[in-house]
C-alpha cells in the first residue's frame, strides 16, 4: 500500500544577504492514514521548514532541489504551481495547527466567519450548512456554548480555548493530513493535557495522517506512533516511538533524553549536550552532529564523513556516522 | 545570624481595573494573603498556571509591584529592610541586594548595545564602581563565572544563541553582588539540553556567591529537580507549599494531584491519563467564594462547593503545609 504522505529527499534552502541558507538536507520521511510522526529537534533544526514545505508555505527565497518529491496521494505537491492546485493542499487535503493560536486567527473577524469563510472554499456547500459544520465541530472539540462562541472574537476567548477553536478550523474540512506545529507549547501543564486527550480521540475517529512537530519528549512518547529526530536539518534517527526512547542510538537522542529533568529519578544530575547548535550559515562539512558529539572518530571530526541513514533494526534508522564511529 | 532573607507576611496584592471610564471600577485580586518565609542559601521554587499570580508575588518581593496589604521584610546581615514602607534611598540599597532574571533572553537584552556594556548597566546606574577600570574588572569577573567567553564581550547580542543570551542576562543580574534573585521562567524560553545547561549554572554560582533564588516556573520537572522548597500557587492563593521531595512523592492537594498527573510521561508505554481539570483557570476580577479551586476540583465536598470553606495553609506533616479545604474535603 502506498503511504498518505511520502517525503524524498527533499532539501530547502533560502537565500539571504549572507548567503544560501540549507535549512533541511536530504529527508526522507512518510506517514500513513491513521498514523502520527513525531518530529523532534531544538530550534533551528528544520522541523517547522519540513512541515511548511508540504504545504509551500516557505517564503519567497525558498528553493528545493529539482529531485524531491513530496508525493500526497499520488500527487507531487513540489510541482504545483496553480492556484487551483495549491488550494487543494492548503486547507482542503492538509491543514495547519499553530503554535500560537492568538497570532492566527484574524483579530477583528469573528471565529466563527473565519471558519465558515475556509469551509466556503474547500467545500462545495452553503453557508447554513458550513454554519452547523462548525459549531458542530466547534462542540466536538469540548466547546461549551458553541453556538455563543461562534460569534466571538478570538480576543475573547482563553488560551486553551482558542487552541481548540484552531484545531475545530482545522478539522472541519475533513484534512487528509494534519501538520501540528508546537500546538501545546503555548499551554499550560493541565490545558496540554486536555488538548493531547482531545488530539489522539480525533485521530481515532477520523483516521488521518498525522505530522506531530514538539521539542516536547514527554508529549512525542504519548502522542506518536514514530518519531523523526532532527538535528541542523538533517534526520538524524527514526523508528518507533518505543524503539527510540527506549533504545536510542544516535549520540544527539541519548543527549536529548538525559539533558530532560525526570521527575521519578531526582537524583539524576542533568547532563546538557555542551556547545551550542552551530549557524546555519556554517553548517559543518561531514556529519553535522560532529561539533557536539561526544566521542567523534577522527574521520569524522575532520568532516570526511558522509551522512545517510542505515536501519540497525526493523524500521530502526540511525545515521551511519554514528554507527562507524561509535 | 537569621535563618531567613526573606518573610512574606499576609501579603496581597491587588490591580484596579476599570473596563471603559463608565463602567464600574474593580479590583483584580491578584496575590491573596501569602505567608511564606525564604531561608537564607535555599532554592525557593514557585509553581502554578499562568494567571495564578507567581510573577506578581515575584515583583512584589522585589518591590517592583505596590503591596495592598501584609508586608514583606528582607532580612540584611546588619538591618531590616520593610518594602512596604521603604524610603527612597534604602530602595536604592535594597536593589543592589535583590535582582531578577527574565524569562526572553532575546526580549531582555538591548540590541544596541554591547555585551560588556549591558553587563556594565547596572554597576554605572547604580553608582557602584568608582573607575571604568573597576568596572572592567567586575564584569570581566562576573562574566568569567557565568562561563562567558571573555572575547565576546565586545560583540552585541544578536550574534549570541538562547543559551548565551541568557547567561549575559545571568551576568547582568549578578554584576551588582545581589543576595537575592528572582528567576521568573528563566529556562522556559529554552530547548532542553540548553535548560539543563543552565539550570546546573544557576546551581553552581548559588554555591560560589551563597545566593538564595526564588524560582518561578510553570514546568514542575524543572521544579521538581532543582529546588529545596515549592509552592504550589493557584489563582493567588498558596494551595500547598513542601520541601520538594515531599511534595512530589506525597502531593497532599488535588491540584497538584492534578499538575504531576499532567506530565507527559516520557515512557511511551505509560498511556496513564492525566487527572483531567475541568474547564480553565476562573478570572481573578470574580475569584470563586470560600475555596477557589472548588470550580475545577474533582471531588469537592458539599460545604466546599457551596463556597462555604474557607481557606488557610494547615501543617499536615512537619514541613508540608496543605490548604485547609482540601484536607478537610477528602
Amino acid at each position: 500500500m502506498s503511504h498518505l504522505l511520502e517525503v524524498k529527499n527533499l532539501d530547502v534552502k533560502f537565500d539571504t544577504d549572507e548567503g544560501r541558507i540549507t535549512a533541511v538536507e536530504n529527508i526522507s520521511l512518510s506517514v500513513d492514514q491513521g498514523e502520527v510522526l513525531g518530529i523532534v529537534g531544538e530550534s533551528g533544526s528544520g522541523k517547522s521548514v519540513t512541515a511548511k514545505s508540504i504545504m509551500q508555505l516557505n517564503p519567497g527565497n525558498t528553493s528545493y532541489n529539482e529531485d524531491a518529491q513530496i508525493i500526497l496521494d499520488n500527487e507531487n505537491v513540489l510541482k504545483f504551481t496553480s492556484k487551483q492546485d495549491l488550494k487543494k493542499i492548503r486547507g482542503g487535503k492538509v491543514s495547519m495547527i499553530f503554535q500560537e493560536p492568538m497570532a492566527s486567527f484574524a483579530p477583528a473577524i469573528k471565529i466563527g466567519a473565519q471558519m465558515v469563510e475556509q469551509l466556503l472554499i474547500h467545500k462545495n456547500i452553503n453557508k447554513d450548512e458550513a454554519k452547523s459544520i462548525s459549531i458542530n465541530m466547534l462542540k466536538r472539540v469540548g466547546i461549551a456554548d458553541a453556538e455563543k462562541r461562534f460569534n466571538q472574537y478570538a480576543f475573547e476567548l482563553s488560551g486553551g480555548m482558542r487552541q481548540r477553536a484552531m484545531i475545530a478550523m482545522a478539522l472541519s474540512t475533513m484534512p487528509k493530513l494534519l501538520l501540528a506545529d508546537e500546538p501545546t507549547t503555548a499551554l499550560d501543564v493541565t490545558i496540554q493535557a486536555q488538548v493531547i486527550n482531545l488530539i489522539k480521540d480525533i485521530i481515532k475517529e477520523y483516521q488521518m495522517g498525522v505530522i506531530f512537530i514538539t521539542h516536547d519528549l514527554g508529549v512525542i512518547a504519548q502522542v506518536a506512533d514514530h518519531v523523526a529526530v532532527m538535528y541542523l536539518g538533517s534526520v538524524v534517527e527514526k523508528g518507533p516511538v518505543n524503539e527510540i526512547l527506549k533504545n536510542p542510538k544516535h549520540p544527539y537522542t541519548k543527549g536529548l533524553l538525559e539533558a530532560l529533568p525526570d521527575i521519578n529519578n531526582l537524583d539524576e544530575p542533568l547532563r546538557p549536550i555542551p556547545g551550542n547548535i552551530p549557524s546555519p550559515l556554517d553548517r559543518p562539512t561531514g556529519c553535522v552532529f560532529r561539533t557536539r558529539c561526544p566521542h567523534p572518530c577522527d574521520n569524522c571530526r575532520e568532516g570526511k564523513t558522509e551522512m545517510g541513514l542505515i536501519e540497525v533494526e526493523p524500521g530502526h534508522w540511525v545515521d551511519q556516522c554514528c554507527i562507524n564511529c561509535g | 545570624m537569621r535563618e531567613n532573607l526573606i518573610s512574606v507576611n499576609n501579603v496581597s496584592v491587588n490591580f484596579d481595573y476599570q473596563e471603559n471610564f463608565i463602567s464600574k471600577k474593580q479590583k483584580i485580586h491578584a496575590v491573596n494573603n501569602i505567608n511564606i518565609k525564604i531561608k537564607k542559601g535555599s532554592f525557593f521554587g514557585l509553581v502554578g498556571e499562568s494567571g495564578s499570580g507567581k510573577t506578581t508575588l515575584g515583583r512584589a518581593i522585589l518591590g517592583a509591584n505596590k503591596i495592598s496589604s501584609g508586608n514583606v521584610i528582607f532580612h540584611d546581615d546588619e538591618r531590616d529592610y520593610d518594602l512596604t514602607n521603604i524610603n527612597k534611598q534604602d530602595l536604592k540599597e535594597y536593589r543592589k541586594k535583590a535582582q531578577l532574571i527574565f524569562q526572553d533572553p532575546y526580549a531582555a537584552l538591548s540590541p544596541r548595545m554591547t555585551v560588556r556594556d549591558i553587563i556594565a548597566e547596572p554597576l554605572e546606574v547604580m553608582r557602584i564602581t568608582n573607575s571604568r577600570q573597576e568596572t572592567d574588572d567586575r564584569v570581566r569577573d562576573i562574566a568569567s563565572k557565568c562561563r562567558l567567553n571573555l572575547e565576546h564581550l565586545r560583540r552585541f547580542p544578536h550574534a549570541f544563541s538562547g543559551g548565551q543570551r541568557q547567561r549575559i542576562s545571568i551576568a547582568r543580574a549578578l554584576v551588582s553582588n545581589p543576595k537575592f534573585i528572582v528567576a521568573d521562567e528563566s529556562v522556559a524560553a529554552l530547548d532542553v539540553s540548553i535548560q539543563a545547561d543552565i539550570l546546573n549554572l544557576l546551581k553552581q554560582l548559588q554555591n560560589e556567591l551563597n545566593l538564595t533564588y526564588l524560582f518561578i516556573s510553570h514546568d514542575l520537572s524543572v521544579v521538581a529537580h532543582v529546588c529545596d522548597i515549592v509552592a504550589v500557587m493557584y489563582l493567588g492563593h498558596i494551595v500547598e507549599m513542601a520541601p520538594s521531595r515531599k511534595l512530589f512523592k506525597n502531593p497532599k492537594h488535588s491540584y497538584t494531584k492534578a499538575l504531576l498527573s499532567s506530565i507527559p510521561s516520557i515512557d511511551p508505554e505509560n498511556k496513564s491519563r492525566a487527572i483531567e481539570l475541568k474547564g480553565e483557570i476562573p478570572s481573578a476580577l470574580n475569584p470563586p467564594s470560600g475555596c477557589v479551586f472548588r470550580t475545577r476540583c474533582p471531588n469537592p465536598c458539599d460545604n466546599c462547593r457551596n463556597g462555604n470553606t474557607e481557606m488557610g495553609l494547615i501543617e499536615v506533616e512537619s514541613g508540608h503545609w496543605v490548604d485547609q479545604c482540601c484536607v478537610n474535603c477528602n
